[in-house]
């Protein structure tokens, strides 16, 4: 993964990914949410996930639920993680508004 | 049942796409040996297979991988990616990450290989789907070849050095080393083609 902290970019599935976990889920259910919401143009593989959900969960923006009782493993986002969810929500909209600019974005 | 021999080595996609060909014919595995796969009956296509490379990661995390995968509804079986029959031995992975360098029978030892089992929906069947990852996975693979290779043209090389001369020993590790390197060359070009791909878009 090469999101870092200050500032960079998030890859779209991180960005999905933390999107998800608003509410708590599991693998399946974040597998479900992506395709849902992109209409099926991004699908995510079962190993791609695990080893995001993992580098998520090492970097403390996503924390697994109930650990330990449930049969399955669900995902919740942390205060971190929401944290860097806004802040490329601003970045996103930033780089909407010059590209609006640039490009005309009528009808957007 | 049917039950067929097949060896495959470091060619996984050879091994995907055959085990996709069987299901497309109507079979289904159910167990898997060092060199056999047994297969029962099934409607034509219901079944595709993907195949994972863990050789390398410690034990713990491909048991988990493993649990994920399964949570997620697909079927597991663990293959072997080389040929050894010996039994209560440990393995040198000089490709692996922390304690995933020693492999032990039982445990990790053997199971090189994941081939996972989804039920058709008619989607496409990938494990590995964004570019980085994609271009990460084929890199521990070429590693994992790459090392073999060179640990035997470093023997090739040593046995001239100590005979000085193309003794037997010289030819014979020099020609095991060939069969590794074309894998972790096949690999070297899909790690190209991702990375390159993964510095443009998603």
């Amino acid at each position: 993964m090469r999101d870092n902290v200050r500032g960079g970019a998030l890859t779209e599935v991180t960005f999905f990914i933390l999107l998800a976990l608003y509410e708590r889920m599991h693998g399946y259910g974040i597998m479900q949410f992506v395709e849902e919401k992109t209409g099926g143009r991004l699908i995510l593989g079962a190993g791609s996930l695990y080893g995001a959900l993992n580098n998520l969960q090492g970097k403390g923006w996503i924390a697994p639920v109930d650990d330990g009782k449930g049969r399955k493993k669900e995902y919740i986002i942390t205060d971190i993680g929401r944290e860097i969810a806004e802040a490329e929500l601003l970045r996103m909209k930033e780089l909407v508004e010059i590209a609006e600019q640039i490009i005309g974005g009528k009808g957007v | 049942m049917k039950k067929c021999y097949r060896f495959f080595g470091g060619f996984l996609n050879s091994q995907e796409k055959w085990l996709n060909q069987m299901a497309n014919k109507g079979y289904r595995l159910v167990r898997t040996g060092k060199l056999s796969y047994e297969f029962t009956e099934c409607k034509p296509g219901e079944y595709q297979y993907c195949i994972d490379f863990v050789a390398g990661q410690p034990y713990k995390n491909v048991k988990d991988y493993k649990g994920f995968l399964e949570e997620l509804g697909y079927k597991v079986f663990y293959k072997n990616a080389n040929l050894n029959y010996s039994i209560g031995k440990a393995r040198w992975r000089p490709y692996g990450k922390g304690s995933g360098q020693i492999a032990v029978n039982p445990g990790n030892y053997n199971k090189e290989l994941l081939i996972v089992e989804k039920k058709n929906d008619g989607r496409s069947f990938e494990l590995h789907t964004t570019n980085e990852d994609k271009a990460s996975y084929y890199k521990t693979l070429r590693n994992a070849f790459l090392i073999i290779a060179v640990l035997f043209l470093i023997f090739s090389i040593i046995s001239y050095f100590q005979m000085q001369s193309f003794s037997k020993g010289v030819i014979i590790f020099g020609l095991l080393g060939i069969p590794f390197l074309i894998p972790a060359f096949l690999y070297q070009n899909q790690i190209i083609h991702f990375s390159k791909k993964s510095s443009i878009e998603e």
